[in-house]
């Protein structure tokens, strides 16, 4: 991203983010507060929680990137390639409204990606890279490479 | 809430979503809060006329609490399926869609300025139908 774009992205935000519902759970609950970096340098990377404008309804949503461009996904009933494409899933907690519903989403239809939770404190930390931890999720993804470093 | 946490509050809310797995909408919703808006005008009608106890009068208002919050329910409810769900193909299939959400939110205030029996029963068969029509769309 050319440093000029990435500035913009960066005032425009959003910088902190409350998390409501709990289809992230046990990664995410109701209620915590999360950094978000809007303009990420290497993106997007698969396993990272991101911060997405939901296709349709144009609500801000957080959901896990489980693949990107140039992974096979299983939409519906046929194997697919993502293009410039995200595919987000929930964790699990409830039937996450994800790509299976929604399908693929634009890369531009992310906005950021969220590091850092700083409330409650005493679950104040990193929020790491990891696969969703919902099996159902999960096999929606065809691939199965490792995570990118 | 504190001074500190009040600051360290974020402006934006972002949703981890969840729903039922039959979709986004669901007119289930409607009919339930319908069906307790008749609930209450029944209630309603078992408490004594006169001389009514502490506890009576509490009921009572809780009652018509809860009857005018199911009516707003319905009425929410009902609007989200109609402008949010249906589309032109579904009105060329139910032509009177219009008019029956129309109907539905006329009597779910009725409702909520009467306690009468006759309007909440024919409410609940309204949400009912509507709620028909929702699901031979799915099909």
């Amino acid at each position: 991203m050319p440093p000029a774009q990435a500035w913009r992205r960066y005032r425009r935000g959003p910088w902190r983010v409350a998390v409501a519902e709990d289809s992230m759970t046990p990664a995410l609950q109701p209620g915590d507060w999360l950094l978000v970096d809007p303009a990420p340098r290497r993106w997007p990377r698969r396993g990272s929680v991101v911060v997405v404008r939901q296709p349709g309804t144009g609500m801000l949503a957080i959901k896990r990137l489980a693949a990107g461009p140039g992974d096979v996904v299983l939409a519906g009933t046929e194997y697919v390639r993502l293009a410039d494409e995200a595919w987000l899933l929930g964790d699990g907690g409830g039937n996450s409204v994800d790509s299976r519903h929604y399908g693929a989403v634009p890369l531009d239809a992310l906005v950021g990606r969220a590091w850092f939770r700083y409330w409650p404190p005493r679950r104040l930390g990193l929020i790491p890279r990891r696969r969703s931890s919902s099996a159902r999720a999960r096999a929606s993804i065809a691939s199965k490479g490792k995570l990118r470093r | 809430m504190s001074l500190v946490t009040r600051w360290l509050k974020p402006a934006t809310t972002v949703y981890a979503h969840c729903d039922v797995p039959c979709g986004i909408y669901d007119p289930h919703q409607a009919e339930l809060a319908a069906r307790t808006v008749a609930r209450m005008v029944e209630l309603i009608g078992q408490l004594p006329k006169e001389n009514l106890s502490e506890a009576d009068r509490h009921k009572f208002v809780r009652c018509v609490a809860v009857k005018e919050q199911h009516a707003e329910i319905v009425k929410h409810e009902i609007q989200v399926i109609w402008s949010d769900y249906f589309k032109p193909e579904h009105l060329e299939r139910y032509p009177d869609i219009h008019d029956r959400t129309w109907k539905i939110l006329k009597l779910a205030g009725k409702n909520k300025q009467n306690i009468d029996a006759q309007a909440a029963a024919e409410l609940e068969a309204a949400v009912k139908e509507f709620a028909d029509i929702f699901w031979s769309t799915k099909k």
